[in-house]
């Protein structure tokens, strides 16, 4: 018979373990997962997970190990605070390396919500096979999804020190997304549209399946575009992709170590005055919230360029200690797996005051993109150069034209954010980064 | 040496199949799997991590026609199995038990052996690599600004047990180092990126020694820096040995994983026996190239490694099939079931993607070729697998201009679609080279192999800002 340690006490057997003048920090999380997968009415797949670990980082003169095990019994936790010992004797001296003090976090309230721990299965299920039902009797040209499918986690984190932190909190996510197959004439285009919530009452499916066909139906004649510099509309799923690459530049870690093309323009302008974007650890509407970050500092409200001027980086604690500042609460980690690095919680860039629509106006024979792909590989960092393959309409008389398909946009990051001219009011999350429709001056889009 | 010790019973593998049928279905399986990781991160001059990782976990899958459940946990204890087992056959209740056949152990036909274990050479060693790295690096040019070096060795064991009776074990030894050179002057910032990788131990620094990692880095990053702004067009495109393999992987492999073409989400759905790409294409996906970085002994479903011709001459031959694929279209299964880990379903998956050598001299090629473009390397892509529309970013890019390589170009990107591109091909150099990745689709991450020749494309879209 296996005992299982809860979370905290999985923390206190780490922290305990601690010896001398060393520093330790245990980083515990559980979940529990469903996911659904629907495909020709019937459930392609149907996942239920658990999951739960902990991750160990300990520093002893200024030197940093880390060490993770999943689902350890007490003598694997030991074990795992040994690694990270004989880790951290390897790794170079950083006076900066530290873990943060205790601090009194305000609850978030509404993180969690019971009403989807409680949710049957056969519900989910349900949802998932309407979603992809609603989106293939929409519109005649599309009679089948690529994916449809919905998918939850409920989940606990406890993080403790010897530093004196003590953390812990539960969340509730759950999510649905839909990839429509527009046909006609032999060819096909695909419209993709994604929900998230906290529990399944957040998601508006039956609009997640109209966008999904209204995205895939519109493309369908795609041709190349002519090859020139014209205005561009980012719709706000193409607009996060951009921001994503910004994420990275913000991050003091990048600037610190010179791999940031922000690096020394703190207090300068670095976009125009519609662009105001902030991070946001606490704002319950975006998925990335959370009371405190991963190393248990509270989160906040962090407004990084303000009216077109570079007003703050993200910080964690080594960050923030090394820039002699405070940390923002943007230690993040990808689970217990790694240890924590700088990221951002809800980055958005805030909504202006005019409709969607008012933007296309503003482009005359522009273009407005609706699908980026290709910016992680395309685009550089540290240079803010970037090329991207990107689909999209025509903008024609203030409305949304003849769909081009194959087109590449080029330019670098400090270019379009100096371009931005008008920003809408229409904000939506992708994951935890969002951004309303963005009207960018003339950008080179190349096609024939 | 493959441990003969299982990761489970087989006699509670066998109880946890019987559980997983007790309501039915076609099919069941016990994917157990445990594995030990070290990465090692040298960045800004010092070694700034070394972490550990120990994972373990165990799937129970049921399927029944083509609706699979699958139910996993990090536990392998009875109870926890016969769990998963239990929820994992909640979608087949409609069916009376169905028995499994009797567990047998298959031996493997190819098997990826460290010669020397990674994990037995101490890790003060591993970090010295890394300072070589840095060092060589550092020496290619004063204008080589920083360098991050990374360095990752693992261990996977696994266990799969099905209902068809098929017990399997593999013990998967993994290695990569990993380097990122930032060269800058005159303002101008450029990065260059080197990163082998294979199924292998320690023996892999003899193959690839860090230090030449490095300055293959570090090369690409200082050349870059006397770049000119891409063109913009259409022209003739050479692309150098490996960098093929990637656009292959992903203009026109995933378009040949079964799934997608069932989905009918593939341009190349009821195409087999066709001339799909020029004749001088051949190209395979083989999962038993020695220790190559997408290779194993067998497939996440517990399926041998397997050879499959993709395109013989041009003419499309073979899809790569997982097990409940291959069951719809009544065929056996190619080995390309694979899975990130015990937390994933399996899918049909590439593992080594190649374009097989030709007969023309790569010098030859680029002679032909008056005006274009030379794109040495490639990063990464994306692809629409239901238009075949992809994007790849070009890390090393070059102008052609009188049948020779000339001017560095920077921030180009390649924009097509598979089968024009295949069919574009109009020379294939007898040179091999290979890159690997991880290929990620659904959210699953899987270690590949890409390689190619030397290839010209007769016309393809350059995206750039000249």
């Amino acid at each position: 018979m296996t005992v299982v340690l809860d979370l905290t006490d999985l923390c206190a057997e780490v922290v305990g373990a601690a010896s001398g003048d060393e520093e330790v920090e245990a980083f515990a999380q559980e979940s529990t997962r469903t996911d659904v997968r629907a495909r020709g009415g019937e459930v392609e797949a149907l996942t239920f997970a658990e999951s739960r670990g902990v991750g160990v980082r300990l520093i002893a003169g200024g030197r940093m190990g880390y060490a993770w095990v999943a689902d350890p019994t007490s003598q694997e936790v030991r074990e795992a605070v040994v690694r990270a010992r004989t880790n951290a004797a390897l790794a170079g001296e950083d006076e900066h390396n530290a873990l943060p003090g205790p601090a009194r976090p305000e609850p978030l309230e509404g993180l969690f919500r019971e009403s989807l721990v409680s949710m049957p299965t056969e519900h989910k299920v349900t949802l998932g096979l309407d979603l992809e039902v609603a989106a293939t009797r929409l519109d005649p040209r599309v009679r089948k999804v690529q994916a449809a499918g919905y998918g939850d986690a409920v989940s606990r984190v406890a993080i403790a020190s010897t530093r004196g932190v003590s953390a812990e909190y539960r969340r509730t996510d759950c999510w649905c997304s839909v990839s429509a197959l527009a046909e006609q004439d032999g060819e096909t285009q695909t419209g993709s549209s994604f929900r998230q919530g906290r529990d399944a009452g957040d998601l508006d499916w039956v609009a997640c399946a109209r966008e999904a066909v209204e995205r895939g139906t519109r493309l369908l004649g795609a041709r190349k575009p002519d090859s020139g510099r014209v205005p561009v509309v980012l719709d706000p799923a193409a607009a996060v992709s951009f921001l994503g690459v910004l994420a990275g530049a913000l991050s003091a870690e990048s600037v610190q170590k010179g791999r940031s093309l922000f690096a020394e323009l703190l207090g300068e302008p670095v976009g125009s005055s519609e662009v105001h974007l902030v991070d946001d650890g606490r704002l319950l509407e975006g998925p990335g919230a959370s009371p405190v970050d991963d190393e248990g500092v509270p989160t906040r409200r962090t407004s990084l360029i303000d009216r077109g001027r570079l007003s703050a980086f993200l910080h964690n604690t080594r960050t923030a200690l090394k820039g002699r500042t405070l940390s923002t609460g943007n230690a993040g980690r990808a689970g217990f797996r790694s240890s924590p690095g700088v990221s951002p919680s809800n980055l958005f860039l805030v909504a202006g005051k005019v409709p969607p629509g008012e933007l296309l106006a503003g482009a005359e024979g522009g273009v407005y993109i609706q699908e980026v792909s290709g910016v992680h590989s395309g685009a550089n960092p540290i240079s803010g150069e970037f090329s991207v393959g990107a689909s999209g309409l025509r903008i024609t008389g203030g409305e949304l034209g003849e769909p081009l398909r194959e087109m590449t946009v080029a330019s670098t990051l400090p270019e379009m954010l100096m371009a931005v001219s008008a920003v809408a009011s229409d904000l939506r999350f992708f994951g935890g980064t969002g951004s309303p429709t963005v009207l960018v001056g003339e950008m080179t889009v190349g096609g024939t | 040496m493959e441990s003969d010790s299982l990761l489970v019973d087989p006699t509670l593998a066998a109880d946890v199949l019987r559980a997983a049928l007790a309501r039915g279905g076609t099919f069941a399986e016990l994917f157990v799997e445990e594995r030990e990781s070290l990465g090692v991160r040298f960045d800004d001059g010092k070694i700034e991590e070394l972490d550990t990782g120990l994972d373990r976990g165990a799937g129970v899958r049921v399927v029944r026609g083509t609706s699979a459940g699958y139910a996993y946990s990090n536990r392998l204890d009875r109870e926890s199995l016969l769990e998963a087992a239990s929820a994992a056959s909640a979608s087949a209740r409609d069916g009376g038990p169905t028995q499994p056949v009797g567990l047998r152990r298959i031996e493997p036909e190819v098997r990826h052996v460290a010669e020397r274990s990674a994990g037995q050479v101490p890790q003060d060693v591993k970090v010295q690599w890394l300072r070589e790295a840095d060092e060589a690096a550092r020496a290619v040019d004063p204008a080589v600004r920083q360098v991050v070096a990374g360095y990752g060795d693992s261990v996977q064991r696994v266990m799969i047990a099905a209902s068809d009776g098929r017990l399997v074990t593999e013990e998967r030894p993994r290695i990569r180092l990993v380097v990122q050179v930032v060269a800058a002057r005159d303002g101008i910032i450029q990065t260059g990126f080197h990163g082998p990788a294979l199924v292998a131990g320690a023996e892999f620094v003899d193959r690839f020694p860090p230090a030449g990692i490095a300055e293959r880095a570090a090369r690409q990053a200082v050349a870059m820096l006397d770049g000119i702004a891409a063109p913009a067009g259409e022209m003739p495109v050479v692309i150098g040995p490996g960098g093929g393999g990637v656009l292959f992987h992903e203009a026109c492999g995933h378009g040949l994983e079964a799934d997608l073409v069932q989905k009918d989400s593939s341009i190349y759905r009821g195409k087999l026996g066709e001339r799909l790409a020029s004749p001088l294409v051949s190209g395979v996906d083989d999962a038993t190239v020695a220790n190559e970085w997408g290779s194993f002994s067998f497939d996440d479903e517990g399926w041998p490694a397997q050879r499959t011709v993709l395109f013989h001459e041009g003419v499309l031959e073979g899809y790569l099939y997982d097990r409940i694929r291959s069951g719809r279209d009544d065929v056996a299964s190619s080995g390309n079931g694979r899975r990130q880990s015990y937390a994933h379903l399996p899918i049909p998956r590439m593992t080594n993607t190649y374009i097989l050598p030709g007969e023309s001299s790569p010098e030859d090629v680029v002679a032909d070729t008056s005006r274009g473009f030379y794109a040495k390397r490639l990063g990464g892509g994306q692809v629409n697998p239901a238009t075949g529309e992809f994007v790849f970013g070009v890390t090393e890019g070059y102008l052609i201009e009188d049948g020779e390589i000339t001017r560095a170009v920077r921030g180009a990107n390649l924009v097509g679609n598979g089968t024009g591109i295949l069919q574009a091909i109009d020379a294939v150099a007898n040179d091999f080279d290979t890159f690997v990745g991880t290929c990620g689709k659904e959210g699953q991450g899987v270690p590949v192999g890409n390689g190619s020749p030397t290839l010209r494309i007769a016309r393809m879209t350059v995206g750039g800002t000249a």
